[in-house]
């Protein structure tokens, strides 16, 4: 035993896989997941979900807006007056 | 973003800019308005994110005088595009914070998680269970809903792949404070995706 469960070891996740809590709070908490099949599936997936937010989240820009852009900036300032 | 060597860096088109050279701007227009326009989308909202977008460019025209070069010229404009955002935001009528706490992880009284490893693993495979689009509709939703706080310091974060210390300039805040306000969104994010996929929390 070295003080961590799951319910500690997770609030301590975003500290953790940055590598900012004390060296020794750093080891026990790799103990513990490395020994918890269960924090080592919840690790995985606290991982995966920025990937996988931001995959879905990943807008392209319309050709209509761009057309947009360009023309209030012409109005706006003293660029995209060529063409 | 990479720039291939045969570009000019961020940096040397600013300075051109800013010395009145309509090209480097345009390049840098060119260069950045699909970050920008994603950016927006993701802090406010597809409709609101056109708005952003040209508000954002016309700020860094105004503004390009003032680069200094003490951050890195995409740091200082994701800091214009991130106020122009939140200032549009703060603009618009408030929307009903819902309450996402649902979705935070469950564990017994000895503080061991409740659910299987397989249940916890399901949100890693969201994308591949979920129907695309579905996906990208629920995604959307849930940004939305986290409180402005989180939802700020997740897109940034999380979404924008920004480090946490540039997160904290564009933001204003301590490091600590950032990760604390992505830690708990994405305790929410990932819950919500779990049970996304079929998997109460």
């Amino acid at each position: 035993m070295n003080g961590i469960v799951c319910a500690t070891g997770v609030e301590l996740l975003m500290e953790f896989l940055e590598g900012v809590l004390p060296p020794d709070v750093q080891r026990a908490l790799e103990e513990h997941v490395a020994g918890c099949s269960r924090c080592a599936a919840f690790v995985a997936s606290y991982r995966d979900t920025p990937r996988i937010m931001r995959d879905a989240t990943s807008a392209t820009l319309p050709a209509d807006v761009e057309a947009s852009l360009r023309a209030f900036l012409r109005a706006r300032t003293d660029s995209f007056r060529s063409k | 973003m990479n720039v291939p060597a045969s570009e000019p860096g961020d940096e040397a088109l600013a300075a051109r800019a800013a010395a009145g050279d309509h090209s480097a701007f345009e390049a840098i227009v060119a260069r950045y308005q699909a970050r920008v326009f994603r950016l927006a989308c993701r802090l406010t909202s597809d409709t609101d994110a056109p708005d952003v977008l040209q508000e954002t460019f016309l700020q860094v025209y105004r503004h390009l005088a003032s680069f200094r070069g003490e951050s890195q010229f995409g740091t200082w404009l994701y800091r214009i595009a991130t106020n122009a955002a939140l200032m549009h935001r703060r603009a618009r009528a408030r929307r009903p914070s819902e309450s996402l706490d649902v979705f935070l992880p469950t564990f017994d009284p000895e503080g061991r998680h409740v659910a299987t490893p397989a249940e916890l693993l399901v949100a890693s495979r969201a994308d591949e269970i979920l129907d695309r689009q579905f996906l990208a509709g629920k995604a959307r939703e849930v940004i939305a809903r986290l409180p402005d706080p989180y939802r700020d310091a997740f897109v940034l974060r999380d979404l924008e792949d920004m480090p946490t210390a540039d997160v904290a300039r564009v933001l204003g805040m301590e490091p600590a404070t950032v990760r604390q306000r992505v830690h708990r969104a994405r305790l929410m994010v990932r819950g919500y995706l779990s049970d996304l996929a079929g998997v109460k929390p």
